[in-house]
């Protein structure tokens, strides 16, 4: 009788998924926040950089010209934290098909901006992590990449969900 | 033993020169402004007091929107508010980047215009008119919105002189040491050390961190 080995290709892209979005979540999160201004100490240095930063990205979201410079802003404040939030969660695999199905929302919604940025020749920066990085057809071509692993992550943890764990105890009748 | 005339006039001559040399050389120093941590500080470019607690070098570029926001969002106020009042010297340093076909020209009418003393108003109207002179290349045209013919006439003949860009180059140099990456790019000197910020700031923020600078012992 086949049975499904615990380590398959499914679990497998399950846990590069994990681990690359994971941490490329987390470092876009505190790159965005403490890069490239990175004065840390004393305190009200801290808070200058990250002010910094945030301005910085803010600037960064509004050039794509979507959102209005208000959305801007609030997307500049919030977007780092729920990065770092979403890829730690990503990492530990606490509640996965959650935090995978938001990631790969996210994911596609980094994907159509660039595209869309991309196709209309704008000349701007990329926005993705703290430094300056020119958005070209590299940076499409990257952003579809992780996009297509977080939706077969996604995919694959539903999959997983529904399937029990071949080694798992019968259910008692 | 009777005395050599031509040595002790070698002698006399050489002292002398000395001398001049010397005096030439304070003279030189003297004239240009001593901050401690910065060098090559173009007067012209250069506001306030010189022995003000921090020295703030703001490197930027003519056609680079965030350093129009920038100047727009804090120039006014910071020279009324820290410059003015003897709290901050604050110098302009030009760091073209090479993806802006005419920041170079800009910035070489600027200085030209910086040395007839007229550098405030040909930097406010290039930054205000950034859009326009960006797409058709018309920075002369520009310029002379804001000064008289006669003071044009100098500017030109000094962009036309060819002896700015050394001076652009020296702040683009400077601007490498300090790792420089992006425009604009502030660079605080207060008590010794020097803190380089990359990106725009509001006014409200600078204003916090420049009263935290100046209240630390």
């Amino acid at each position: 009788m086949m049975q499904s080995s615990p380590l398959n290709a499914r679990r497998a892209i399950i846990w590069i998924g994990r681990l690359v979005l994971g941490g490329i979540f987390v470092y876009a999160g505190f790159s965005k926040l403490l890069l490239p201004n990175a004065h840390l100490w004393p305190m009200f240095m801290l808070k200058f950089s990250v002010s910094m930063n945030i301005a910085s990205f803010a600037q960064q979201v509004e050039s794509y010209k979507i959102i209005s410079p208000e959305a801007s802003q609030l997307v500049a404040h919030a977007l780092p934290f729920v990065e770092i939030v979403l890829g730690l969660l990503l990492l530990i695999g606490w509640r996965l098909r959650i935090w995978a199905t938001a990631i790969t929302v996210i994911m596609a919604g980094f994907l159509a901006a660039v595209t869309r940025a991309y196709l209309l020749h704008m000349d701007i920066n990329c926005g993705c992590f703290g430094v300056p990085e020119k958005l070209t057809g590299m940076t499409v071509v990257r952003d579809s990449a992780f996009t297509a692993l977080a939706l077969l992550m996604t995919v694959f943890a539903f999959r997983e969900a529904r399937e029990p764990h071949p080694w798992s105890a019968p259910e008692k009748v | 033993m009777r005395e050599d005339p031509v040595n002790r006039r070698r002698f006399t001559t050489g002292t002398m020169l000395f001398c001049l040399l010397s005096n030439l050389s304070v003279l030189a120093a003297r004239a240009m402004p001593q901050v401690e941590g910065v060098t090559d500080i173009d007067p012209h470019k250069a506001f306030g007091s010189k022995n003000a607690p921090i020295t703030m070098e703001i490197f930027s570029d003519f056609q680079c929107p965030a350093c129009k926001t920038l100047f727009t969002s804090t120039n006014r106020q910071l020279m009324d508010n820290y410059v003015s009042t003897g709290k901050v010297y604050l110098i302009h340093r030009d760091f073209p980047l090479p993806m802006h076909a005419y920041s170079r020209i800009a910035a070489r009418y600027a200085r030209a215009a910086a040395q007839i003393g007229k550098y405030e108003p040909v930097e406010q109207v290039l930054f205000q008119n950034q859009e326009k002179w960006e797409q058709t290349g018309d920075v002369d045209g520009t310029v002379a919105t804001v000064l008289s013919a006669a003071e044009m006439t100098k500017v030109r003949a000094l962009v036309k002189g060819g002896t700015l860009d050394a001076g652009i180059d020296k702040d683009s140099a400077l601007g490498q040491i300090y790792r420089v990456s992006q425009t604009p790019t502030t660079v605080f000197h207060s008590k010794g050390q020097t803190y380089p910020f990359a990106g725009v700031m509001t006014y409200d923020m600078l204003k916090q961190f420049l009263d935290q600078l100046l209240s630390q012992k």
